[in-house]
């Protein structure tokens, strides 16, 4: 593809090989879906690098929003984990619950596996939301919208670490000394964030064309969790269950990050990498897909 | 050396669906073809598909400033969010360099809880600016706002003409190459509108390209050099201003014309309205097209059920195709007793059945779409003996001389010169 001076072009944008030159944008039918993989994806990511100012001035919008006519602001982001324990705890020892033996205290077990899954639906949910939540300023402005998922995910990511801050407290509560293997923990937690943000990605393209997308998303998000040993062991005596449960790719993200940080290493390594190499996979195909598909879905907004 | 387009529009289209389960259907399908890398055939319309702009071929060079004319829904805002990068055309090619400043909803991302402070440096990284830029920019911007002693208010207390110019002022001040405005001027007080018109001509002699979309013909004639009439979508016209406005005169005359009208009796069923005709004077009776500022008749047929005991007054109401009443010529049989009534009320004596001539002299109405109702009563009771609601629809269209269309911009004026012929 060549401007009208001949000059080349990549996708709907180019940027000036010269200072004072003037970027020149040339719009044509799927020019997008044109581009080859490698080239579309470093055209994503020179977007993403060049929004950088707006994502941090939408975040910033979005957090100030969230702290002003409220008496406990940002403190929200821990209360809702402090409270989730809470309960936890008052049903270990009122005994209602019987996981089995889980190694630690269950209070504690349930809140690796939360927070692990609260990663996932933290950058779904914030990803999903990214076109619907900000239909007026799309169809007002030209901005790379890939700024919005960067800037719902940074806020998602907020969220998370209030998370683990609080995921150490409860391990110094419970008496319970973390392996030296948790340092990787907040590393191994990335699949389930590129996961959740891929997957998110997608629903948010269909979410702009039919509304009850995110709703089915988080319907069946919310099975596949009780799917997920998220607040259970993952040997079950159930041994359909059982097998469902390790064919889930899921099992191997969320059981991966909670061996390393009690026991300092995965006892189903191969599992978690398969998965977490799916997982990226998803994020990479969702990325392009959402490049590709938001210009057409953007004017049903 | 050739002074490259800012803009260049080659054979642009852009289609949209009208019936919603279609448009998700469409939405889903191109959406899934597009992920196993089929081609969605964007040029091709589907059932229920329409194209919003059709075959657009333009250019801008620095510098100059184009008004986009046509009726409500004829694609001018589509065209400007596909320059805006909006919208991805499905047909044809867009090429814009430089900067791009979109007017199209101004304030468009500010966040009501936040201040002006903070919202001027949100609204301009939307608008592509580095926040060195706005920091460089921030005193120009809050002096043409006049917004200063508020700037740490949140814009939720900002007065919507105070929302507007600050949204406007950051617009502004992002150096655009080519600056898109969509009827945003018509919001402010008119103050504001001359400073912001003002600003754009200084932008322009700096040489930025100006497309420019409002209803307002005035302020298009002010601001704009060149014309682009838009009619469903299709270029109809691309040339001067003057002759792109008198074209889209002519369009909406024959739009409105062509609409279905339907004359609606009214009143007790003792008189009756019939065969009512608006024409140029001296005219041809058919042509229901009048010329601004030229004189105009408006005939029509009368007839009595039977004989009458009291006087009559007959009235004819001018009014707006919108409604808007603009002007009231009325004749009676007699005076109205000890002199009370409508100032120079003209007298005429109606026989059982007959024709009415009404010749409006040098009348100032504004190139549009008028309608007219008549009705007759007796000139001591308010009662209608009969009449006709939306007897007849006429169009003023430009002059054929080189008025300005300032000049016929009074369409409110209340004392018509005319006279009154019977037959």
């Amino acid at each position: 593809m060549t401007t009208a001076t001949g000059q080349a072009c990549v996708g709907d944008e180019r940027r000036a090989p010269m200072p004072d030159e003037p970027e020149v944008m040339v719009y044509e039918p799927e020019q997008r879906a044109r581009l080859g993989v490698l080239q579309c994806w470093c055209l994503m990511a020179s977007r993403l690098v060049r929004s950088r100012e707006l994502v941090g001035r939408l975040f910033r919008r979005d957090v100030l929003a969230a702290t002003q006519h409220s008496v406990l602001g940002l403190a929200w982001i821990v209360i809702s984990p402090l409270v989730g324990i809470a309960s936890w705890v008052f049903m270990s020892r009122a005994g209602v619950l019987s996981p089995g033996d889980t190694g630690v205290p269950y209070p504690l077990f349930v809140l690796i596996g939360a927070t692990t899954w609260g990663v996932f639906m933290a950058f779904f949910a914030s990803a999903a939301a990214s076109l619907t939540s900000n239909g007026s300023l799309i169809l007002h402005a030209r901005f790379s919208h890939e700024a919005l998922v960067t800037q719902q995910a940074a806020q998602a990511l907020v969220s998370v670490t209030a998370n683990l801050v609080v995921l150490m407290l409860a391990f110094l509560l419970f008496g319970v000394w973390p392996h030296w293997g948790a340092l990787l923990f907040p590393l191994s937690l990335v699949p389930m964030l590129l996961l959740g943000t891929g997957l998110g990605m997608c629903v948010a393209i269909f979410a702009v064309l039919v509304h009850d997308v995110t709703k089915v998303a988080m319907t069946l998000l919310g099975l596949l969790m009780f799917l997920t040993p998220v607040i259970y062991a993952p040997d079950v005596s159930d041994p359909r269950l059982q097998q469902l449960i390790w064919h889930n790719p899921m099992t191997y993200l969320v059981a991966g990050p909670r061996d390393l940080l009690l026991a300092g290493s995965m006892g189903h390594a191969q599992g978690y990498a398969v998965s977490a190499a799916a997982a990226v996979g998803l994020f990479m195909l969702s990325w392009r897909l959402f490049f590709i598909a938001e210009q057409k879905v953007v004017e049903k907004v | 050396m050739v002074d490259p387009c800012v803009a260049s529009v080659a054979g642009a289209g852009k289609k949209f669906c009208a019936v919603q389960p279609h448009s998700m259907y469409y939405g889903i399908r191109d959406v899934c073809r597009s992920m196993i890398g089929v081609s969605a055939e964007p040029g091709v319309l589907r059932p229920h598909e329409f194209w919003a702009v059709d075959d657009v071929t333009f250019s801008l060079k620095r510098g100059e400033r184009l008004g986009l004319l046509g009726t409500n829904g004829s694609g001018k805002s589509t065209v400007l969010r596909l320059l805006g990068g909006i919208y991805q055309p499905d047909r044809g090619r867009i090429e814009v360099r430089g900067r791009v400043g979109a007017l199209i909803a101004l304030g468009a991302g500010f966040h009501p809880l936040l201040t002006g402070r903070e919202n001027i440096f949100l609204n301009g990284a939307l608008l592509g600016m580095t926040t060195r830029d706005i920091k460089k920019r921030f005193d120009d911007i809050v002096e043409f706002a006049g917004v200063g002693e508020f700037l740490d208010a949140p814009v939720k207390t900002y007065s919507s003409g105070m929302h507007v110019r600050l949204g406007f002022a950051v617009a502004i001040h992002a150096d655009p190459d080519l600056l898109l405005i969509d009827e945003v001027l018509a919001v402010g007080d008119s103050v504001f509108q001359n400073k912001c018109i003002e600003k754009v001509l200084t932008l322009n002699e700096r040489g930025t390209a100006i497309i420019f979309v409002s209803h307002s013909i005035q302020a298009i004639e002010r601001l704009c050099l060149s014309g682009l009439l838009l009619n469903r979508g299709r270029q109809v016209f691309l040339g001067s201003i003057r002759e792109c406005i008198q074209r889209y005169y002519d369009d909406i005359g024959r739009t409105n014309l062509d609409q279905p009208h339907h004359p609606k009796a009214i009143g007790i069923g003792e008189a009756e309205i019939s065969d009512v005709r608006v024409f140029q004077a001296g005219g041809d009776p058919c042509n229901r097209n009048i010329e601004a500022g030229q004189d105009f008749t408006i005939q029509f047929r009368y007839a009595f059920s039977r004989e009458r005991s009291q006087a009559a007054q007959v009235r004819v109401w001018i009014r707006t195709h919108e409604g808007r009443d603009v002007q009231r010529l009325i004749f009676q049989e007699e005076a109205f007793p000890g002199g009370q009534g409508y100032d120079n009320v003209k007298i005429h004596r109606l026989e059982r059945s007959g024709t009415v001539s009404i010749t409006v002299r040098k009348p100032r109405l504004f190139p549009q779409s008028f309608c007219v109702d008549i009705a007759i009563a007796p000139i001591d009771r308010g009662v209608h003996l009969g009449g006709l609601a939306n007897a007849a629809l006429f169009n003023v269209i430009p002059p054929q001389s080189g008025h300005s269309y300032f000049e016929y911009g009074h369409t409110t004026v209340t004392d018509f010169d005319y006279v009154v012929a019977l037959s």
